[in-house]
């Protein structure tokens, strides 16, 4: 200070300058500052565009798999095919396989064509326009139902996958020509009966409602089982590393001693988190599969190893939230005289409420699209039947809707990248669902202070 | 400083409610309190003064054991309330708070209702057999406070709410309704604007009444015109302790001296 007040002609002399005229370090500055946006927008540009481009692929190539081509036909459910003894005894309609069915439905499809009068030259195998899945159905249909035989019924069934394509734009006429599975004729027999309204194309409620189905017949496959499977596990993780994740971050959070062992608890909960998946499924499957013995592909083990996954994020978000929360709080709360536990639970816990929902649904819907680990524990098997209710349905084999989508790439008939995608779509509807639901939670249980 | 008022007030001997005996506190390797004793007595406002840092807060917080939520902590010699140390392994540190009551530096109310901040404390002590004993408790605690009257018709609001003079007066208002035997404030009104700070002033001063006050203040004119004993703190000790007309106007230590007149601190 003195030193200044005894020199003032040490200062630089003082230049006039005008307001109204920039200088050059502020020209520089500004510079600087336009760059940076201008580095900023095309960051925030590259991920949008990203985000779109990933978006519009899924669409474009997967809505399709909400809609579904069917054909009607009446069908007559002769006795001497389906029940030779004439007594409709269960057991001897069982023993009619589903080729048993295959003619009734051949005839059925030529009548209709007849019906309505279509001629279409070289046509040969007119039945190959149905699914495989038509026999099952009707199968089961009169399994249920054995007083219809001998009567003609009208069944709606679905299309070949290849004739669902040509209505999709997957199959062409050329592509007819060099494909063994599908002929040009037939593709002409399903436009003539699209044009008499024997044949159409509608909403798909059974890809969510279906089971998978196998490698030939992609126009049945469903999502059925996986996500049922899917929402099992989501049940599982959520029951098991919601208390235990906010038991274990409450107590190391406010409890535990400060000492090099909870630092090194602290840490490897850190590093839990960046664990690749893969090593929880090989966890999974020596831990609950080889040693404690529970079931393959069941949704507990997914559930469990989803669960240790899901901890970590779970921990470090509830223990960020209880950080958050002011320490006047506790303060005021041991100040009349409540118990650490009473000043935990009653005032800390619920400002943090809406860090510990968010962490946990952003967690499950981490858990909800992993794939990795369920591969190990067997959820990527072909799984056709639907698990039972809740308790003993967490123990019966399902799918994932992650694998599912998994497992459907790896097929050969290109109607199942269609299939995939659609089941991309339904992963990210859950996923939006869930988010949403984090974000009302959190405005909802919002307090300031 | 208004020595007339200093001369006039009359000093009513009563008995010693807080007792501190060779008190040391360390926070880690650091000695943060040496050898503090002293007598606070029942129906008494006292103040400790004193330079930042001097420990008067800590010493303080030694008063109903909040010092036990800050692990390096460590305190040393016998506090005693009404005869029984409380540092003694039998206490519990919840009962001890329930008797010694705490108002803070900044106002904390809790982010709920007027009416749950102050019924929390009766709630949790079991004070209210029922909704319309826990009605009149509260109703007395924030009469008390010197705050019904401004919030009678909306304690349902959330105390976060109110204005920082009217969070304060709510705080003490709940610091009272646990029915405390001493009422212990960390620098009560440093956020409070000269408005605020006035009436919380002249509540502290009914307060006196009933319960014995202990004040940590910055500010020796707070001191002056609210307390009747005075402690002054440097560096960790207790350098002289005393009436609060004698310690303004006539110390018998040079540092309090110092202090009081501007020249440390």
């Amino acid at each position: 200070m003195t030193d200044i007040a005894a020199s003032p002609s040490a200062q630089p002399a003082r230049t006039k300058s005008s307001l109204l005229q920039l200088d050059a370090r502020t020209k520089r500055r500004n510079a600087a500052e336009a760059r940076f946006r201008l580095y900023g927008m095309i960051a925030v540009a590259i991920s949008v565009l990203a985000l779109v481009f990933l978006l519009s692929s899924i669409l474009s190539n997967g809505l399709s798999a909400f809609w579904q081509t069917y054909i009607v036909l009446d069908v007559e459910l002769t006795e001497e095919k389906l029940d030779k003894n004439g007594n409709r005894d269960p057991a001897d309609l069982a023993k009619v396989s589903t080729f048993g069915y295959a003619p009734l439905i051949r005839d059925a499809m030529e009548a209709k064509i007849a019906e309505k009068g279509i001629v279409i030259e070289g046509l040969e195998d007119p039945e190959d326009l149905i699914s495989n899945e038509a026999a099952a159905q009707m199968r089961r249909f009169v399994l249920a139902n054995p007083a219809v035989i001998g009567e003609t019924v009208t069944f709606e069934v679905l299309a070949a996958g290849r004739i669902d394509g040509f209505f999709k734009g997957r199959v062409t006429m050329q592509s007819a020509e060099r494909d063994s599975n599908v002929s040009p004729e037939q593709l002409m027999l399903a436009e003539a009966m699209k044009e008499a309204g024997t044949l159409e194309t509608r909403f798909n409620w059974s890809f969510i409602t279906w089971p998978d189905a196998s490698e030939n017949r992609p126009e049945a496959a469903g999502l059925g089982v996986a996500i049922i499977g899917s929402f099992y596990m989501m049940i599982v993780v959520l029951a098991l590393a919601l208390p235990i994740g906010v038991a274990a971050s409450i107590y190391l959070e406010e409890f535990a001693p400060k000492n090099k062992f909870t630092d090194l608890i602290e840490v490897n909960i850190s590093n839990l988190a960046a664990v690749p998946s893969i090593v929880f499924g090989i966890l999974g499957l020596s831990i609950f599969i080889n040693f404690a013995g529970l079931p393959q592909s069941a949704p507990i083990v997914g559930g469990l190893v989803l669960t240790l996954m899901t901890l970590p994020t779970i921990i470090i978000a509830t223990r960020a939230s209880l950080k958050s929360v002011p320490p006047s709080i506790r303060d005021a709360a041991l100040g009349v005289g409540a118990s650490k536990m009473q000043a935990v639970f009653h005032h800390v816990l619920p400002l943090a409420a809406p860090g510990i929902l968010t962490g946990t649904i952003i967690g499950l819907a981490q858990a909800l699209g992993e794939t990795a680990p369920l591969l190990l524990i067997g959820m990527v098997a072909f799984v056709r039947e639907f698990p039972a209710a809740p308790p003993e349905g967490f123990f019966d084999p399902a799918a994932a809707l992650p694998v599912q989508v998994y497992n459907w790439t790896q097929r050969a008939d290109p109607a199942f990248v269609e299939r995939a995608s659609g089941a991309i779509i339904v992963l990210l509807v859950f996923l939006v669902i869930m988010n949403a639901v984090a974000i009302l939670l959190r405005r909802r249980f919002e307090r300031r202070w | 400083m208004d020595d007339a008022r200093l001369v006039e007030r009359d000093v009513v001997m009563t008995e010693t409610k807080i007792a501190a005996r060779n008190v040391q506190v360390y926070y880690g390797d650091t000695h943060a309190i040496k050898d503090v004793n002293v007598d606070i007595q029942d129906k008494t406002v006292t103040a400790f003064i004193g330079p930042s840092g001097c420990g008067k807060s800590t010493f303080l917080r030694c008063l109903n054991r909040m010092n036990d939520t800050i692990d390096v902590a460590r305190v040393e010699g016998d506090i005693l309330l009404d005869g029984e140390d409380i540092y003694d392994k039998q206490v519990d540190p919840v009962q001890l708070r329930a008797k010694v009551g705490m108002v803070f530096q900044k106002p904390n109310p809790f982010p709920k209702s007027i009416y749950d901040n102050v019924a929390y404390g009766p709630k949790i002590h079991g004070l209210a057999g029922s909704k319309a004993d826990l009605d009149d408790i509260v109703e007395k605690a924030l009469r008390r406070g010197a705050i019904w009257e401004e919030v009678k018709d909306r304690l349902s609001e959330p105390g976060t709410g109110l204005s920082g003079g009217q969070q304060q007066r709510l705080c003490i208002a709940r610091a009272v309704a646990t029915e405390p035997e001493v009422l212990l404030m960390d620098e009560p009104c440093s956020a409070l604007d000269p408005i605020a700070t006035a009436q919380v002033e002249e509540l502290i001063d009914e307060l006196k009444q009933n319960y014995s006050v202990v004040i940590v203040t910055h500010s020796m004119q707070q001191a002056a015109r609210v307390s009747q004993k005075t402690a002054f703190f440097h560096l960790g000790h207790l350098v002289e302790y005393g009436e609060t007309g004698q310690i303004f106007t006539n110390p018998n230590d040079s540092r309090t001296e110092s202090y009081i007149t501007g020249r440390i601190g």
